[in-house]
């Protein structure tokens, strides 16, 4: 190979690769890390990228300075040279990809050990998905269960996953982890969240009709901000009184994102109205505690004349809990 | 009557009797037609008559019903009354069979390739066009898709139709079009290559190309299904599949079990008629890439497809039976699923991959005029491809909650693939290097797929390092991946190989002008399509969904507008391949100057391909080597019997 040639090509994979580089690094595509694990997750996203972008330019030089300096004339009908093989190019070819890939899987092995090192002093949240849902249960307040997934910043994360029916998957892309929930297994997932803020939890796996409305949020807070709170909120779903437990349990839920009720200050038109629930009850020919019981846990039972079939998912919450909101919603339905 | 079969044929039976009675009892649509009634008809009632007998309430109901009569029995009668199982009938019943009747075999008219035909060059054809109509079935899907997905919100259908469209896509795309589009390529070209005559079984042969349009219509047809088409996505997940989907799922399962058949079916013809029928001199190693390809796919798909046979049977016998394979309420697993699943589905990557890349070598050494750079390496790394693809297939599953100890070990392997298919691209690039490059259109899809794939197998390696993976796993970056490998790398391929024997197999030149339009055109657009999707993917947003964040829109409209310009591209082809067939310029015997043996036959070939078998002395691929030959043939006579001499 001549001298002008190393030159040409050198000069043609710097281009290609530049252009690469420029489109990988300009554009905004990752998402802005938000947990230690998305962090180290984007050193091996970068440290493959480049190693890939290297490739990209010597092929991309290589065929590039084929097709312009190697063009037949239209009237050469000659052949090429007979060149049939060159070990030691051949050992190189397969010698430094070899290298390449070891090094790759060297610093995911890693990455991955890292990423799934719970700490000592964690926070365990039981994930419960159903079509199509989410549900956070926390162990350490009470059991209580909420619709959005609350966490405190800078500390472990452990969610325990169950499924009550197919498979769906949880990610938050700003913290990169991500875990398919499974009927009939328990799998866990590692996160140390590291920014306080709101991010959105989407269901990855296809679950049925409702797929790609399978969204909430997780909200990140402070340490303290987590512990009033939780503190708060499981004292509230726990208390004896169903007004204050009830209204607890129907603001941790994403009951207002569809319902109107004014006793809650929700005024969702989506779903019927729960001021109107007695009425409802007597339409329906059931009496009203039984009526609300059923239309949480089996909403396709009795929908309402004049809203869509299969769009409430069916809640399952803890007894306690369940009775309370009952009895919340008897309650204030009567005011309305 | 051609000269030909003349002193072969003796008369079927049924053609003893009257022309009316030989019209319905003789193989062919008529006896198709009657057949596939009267098999439904026999599924239906034996269904019905074991529902009443076991006192099952409601003895008519529809899932067993058409599930045994329309998706098992009729296509059954449909086959049998087509003629694919006439010979080993008669066999079966002590008739005479006629073993060197010809009658079926070769086409002298257009009605020829209507019918059962066991000459492996009608095969090759009637596996080409019927998988391009699949194609075109499975753009316009894809093309709705897109219309659907270029603004957020949903527009014009609703979920369970979204679902539908894409899942039916990816389905006719991967086992209607990119796995039989090369099984008809090779149908083709393998036995010439070989110097053989046929295929080792060409009534098998022929069986398994009539399975294909039965499991085409039948996954198109769950359209028609009341509650929808199925509509869990191509891998057809338990227990969303098995389970909580409507009857199309099972339209799936049983299309997959039609379209598997035919595979594994032309698998073992290939592995024979590779093994036992190479002609004199042809060692192993002097086959050119392309039967190497097809070699190493057939065991593939022979060891494989019995897999997903399997996983599909299970999800069904869920469904339909109400057991519990994957159903964790009845002590059922349901990760079962997705390892017997990939099992077969990743070796089948390679399965899509193998054959296109036997075309590049023929095609790349041909128009650059040179031997292929390392041919041994070039065969040994399809080897290495088949067996570490037995050991990879986990890593569609580092975030299925499966034993985390396997991601690993998983991912090594998947990262070491990258290394005999680098050597593939590093010795293509060399062959090409100081060559003399002709740039007629199979070389433009050649260079089109070294560009592209070399991108889908470098995101390929990004998908590799599970910590990566775990972020982008379901996203809009694997959709970009997928493409970027079967379009960038299996489709360009098939292209390349239509364009490059569409000479030998028509007799006629395609229009080059077209073809290099064809090129531009598709490679532009697909890029414009696909390239964006990586970024969206890695940005947040999930595959396999109909509404999106409002942050994704203007994204998603560039993307949508070019896959409409994607799907214009295929016009171009379409017109090329048509107009072309008619009227296009008379082609020489070898208008490439390729070595190859097919090339040394007329322009289509003779009906038996050969006047005598070849004798090899040497490699397929010596250009520039003075005085190197790969065979000696004989004169052809193809050309004292023309095709169409009235008897």
């Amino acid at each position: 190979m001549r001298r002008s040639q190393i030159l040409t090509l050198v000069g043609l994979g710097t281009v290609a690769g530049g252009i690469a580089a420029a489109v990988a690094y300009l554009l905004p595509w990752l998402p802005q890390p938000a947990s230690r694990e998305a962090g180290r997750i984007d050193f091996v996203f970068w440290f493959v990228t480049i190693i890939c972008i290297v490739i990209f330019g010597i092929v991309a030089a290589a065929l590039l300075y084929s097709v312009v300096k190697f063009r037949a004339a239209p009237d050469d009908d000659s052949d090429g040279p007979p060149t049939h093989g060159h070990t030691g190019l051949e050992i190189w070819w397969t010698l430094i990809p070899t290298l390449l890939v070891t090094a790759i899987g060297v610093v995911s092995a890693i990455v991955l050990a890292k990423n799934d090192r719970v700490g000592k002093d964690y926070l365990h949240v039981n994930v419960t998905a159903q079509q199509f849902a989410w549900n956070f249960e926390y162990p350490s307040g009470k059991n209580m269960a909420s619709g959005v997934l609350r966490v405190p910043v800078n500390k472990s994360l452990l969610l325990t996953f169950t499924s009550k029916d197919v498979i769906h998957s949880f990610w938050v892309p700003e913290w990169g982890q991500k875990q398919d929930t499974v009927p009939g297994i328990h799998p866990t997932l590692h996160i140390t969240p590291d920014k306080v803020g709101r991010f959105p939890i989407i269901c990855t796996e296809l679950c049925g009709l409702g797929h790609a409305t399978m969204r909430t949020w997780a909200i990140v807070m402070t340490q303290a901000a987590f512990d009033k709170w939780l503190k708060g909120t499981s004292t509230a779903t726990s208390s004896p009184n169903p007004a204050v437990s009830g209204a607890a349990v129907f603001k941790n839920q994403p009951c207002g994102g569809c319902h109107t009720l004014s006793a809650a200050g929700a005024s969702a038109k989506v779903g019927p109205d729960l001021d109107k629930l007695a009425q409802y009850a007597q339409q329906a020919n059931q009496p009203e505690e039984d009526f609300i019981r059923t239309s949480i846990t089996d909403p396709n039972a009795y929908v309402q004349p004049g809203y869509p079939k299969n769009v409430m998912p069916p809640f399952n919450l803890p007894k306690d809990q369940l009775d309370a909101l009952v009895q919340y919603l008897v309650q204030s339905s009567k005011k309305g | 009557m051609t000269a030909v079969t003349a002193d072969h044929h003796v008369p079927a039976s049924p053609s003893q009797h009257g022309p009316v009675r030989r019209l319905l009892l003789g193989p062919g649509w008529i006896r198709a037609a009657w057949m596939f009634c009267l098999f439904g008809a026999i599924g239906f009632g034996l269904t019905v008559l074991a529902r009443w007998g076991g006192g099952w309430d409601p003895i008519l109901y529809k899932q067993p019903i058409i599930l045994i009569s329309l998706l098992v029995a009729a296509p059954v009668g449909f086959l049998a009354g087509l003629g694919t199982f006439d010979y080993w009938t008669y066999y079966a019943l002590g008739h005479p069979t006629r073993a060197e009747d010809h009658s079926g075999h070769g086409a002298r008219t257009w009605k020829d390739y209507f019918r059962v035909n066991t000459d492996h060059k009608v095969i090759g054809m009637q596996y080409l066009v019927t998988t391009v109509i699949f194609f075109l079935i499975g753009g316009m899907l894809a093309l709705l898709v897109r219309a659907e997905l270029a603004r957020p919100g949903m527009q014009f259908v609703d979920t369970q139709t979204f679902n539908g469209l894409f899942s039916v896509h990816a389905s006719l795309m991967i086992f209607l079009f990119v796995i039989p589009a090369f099984a008809g390529l090779a149908n083709f070209a393998v036995p010439l290559m070989l110097g053989a005559g046929d295929m080792a079984f060409p009534r098998l042969n022929a069986l398994s190309f009539w399975l294909l349009p039965i499991a085409g219509v039948m996954m198109v047809c769950s359209f028609l299904v009341p509650d929808g088409a199925f509509a869990c996505g191509w891998t057809g997940y338990a227990p969303l599949c098995s389970d909580h989907q409507p009857l199309g799922a099972v339209f799936f399962n049983q299309g997959v079990q039609w379209a598997g058949a035919s595979s594994i079916m032309t698998a073992l013809n290939f592995l024979v008629t590779i093994i036992t029928m190479r002609a004199p001199g042809m060692t192993f190693w002097r086959m050119p890439l392309l039967v190497w390809a097809n070699f190493t796919t057939s065991l593939l798909v022979v060891i494989a497809t019995p897999f997903i046979a399997g996983s599909q049977f299970f999800s069904m016998f869920d469904h339909v039976m109400h057991t519990s394979f994957f159903d964790p309420g009845g002590g059922g697993y349901a990760l079962g699923y997705q390892h017997i699943f990939w099992f077969y589905s990743h070796p089948a990557v390679y399965i899509m991959m193998l054959p296109g890349f036997g075309i590049m070598s023929e095609v790349i050494s041909v128009f650059s005029r040179k031997p292929i750079f390392g041919y041994r390496l070039m065969a040994l790394s399809l080897m290495a491809i088949v067996v570490l693809g037995f050991s990879v297939w986990a890593h569609h599953m580092f975030v299925s909650g499966m034993a985390s100890w396997l991601r690993v070990p998983m991912m090594i392997t998947t990262l070491l693939i990258a290394v005999p298919t680098g050597i593939k691209i590093f010795s293509w690039l060399a062959t090409i290097w100081n060559g003399k490059l002709h740039f007629n259109t199979p070389f433009l899809f050649a260079l089109g797929f070294l560009s592209m794939f070399v991108i889908g197998g470098l995101s390929g390696v990004m998908l590799g390092a599970v910590p990566i993976d775990i972020h982008v796993s379901d996203t809009y970056f694997i959709v970009a991946h997928i493409h970027y490998v079967l379009f960038g790398g299996s489709v360009f391929t098939i292209f390349a190989g239509m364009y490059y024997w569409f000479p030998k197999m028509t007799g006629r030149m395609y229009n080059e002008k077209l073809g290099q339009l064809h090129f531009w055109l598709t490679f532009v657009a697909f890029n414009c399509t696909f390239f964006p999707m990586h970024l969206i993917g890695v940005e947040g947003m999930p595959r396999r969904v109909a509404d999106y964040a409002p942050k994704f829109a203007a994204m998603n409209m560039f993307i949508s507008l070019s896959s409409f310009a994607l799907g214009a591209s295929v016009l171009v082809f379409l017109y090329n391949m048509i107009t072309s067939w008619r009227t296009g310029e008379i082609a020489p015997a070898n208008p490439w100057r390729a070595l190859t043996l097919e090339w040394q036959v007329s322009s289509p070939p003779p009906i038996f391909n050969f006047t005598e078998i070849p004798q090899v002395v040497g490699s397929p691929y010596e250009y520039g080597v003075p005085g190197a030959q790969h065979a000696i043939l004989a004169p052809s006579r193809a050309r004292e019997v023309p095709p169409e001499v009235p008897a």
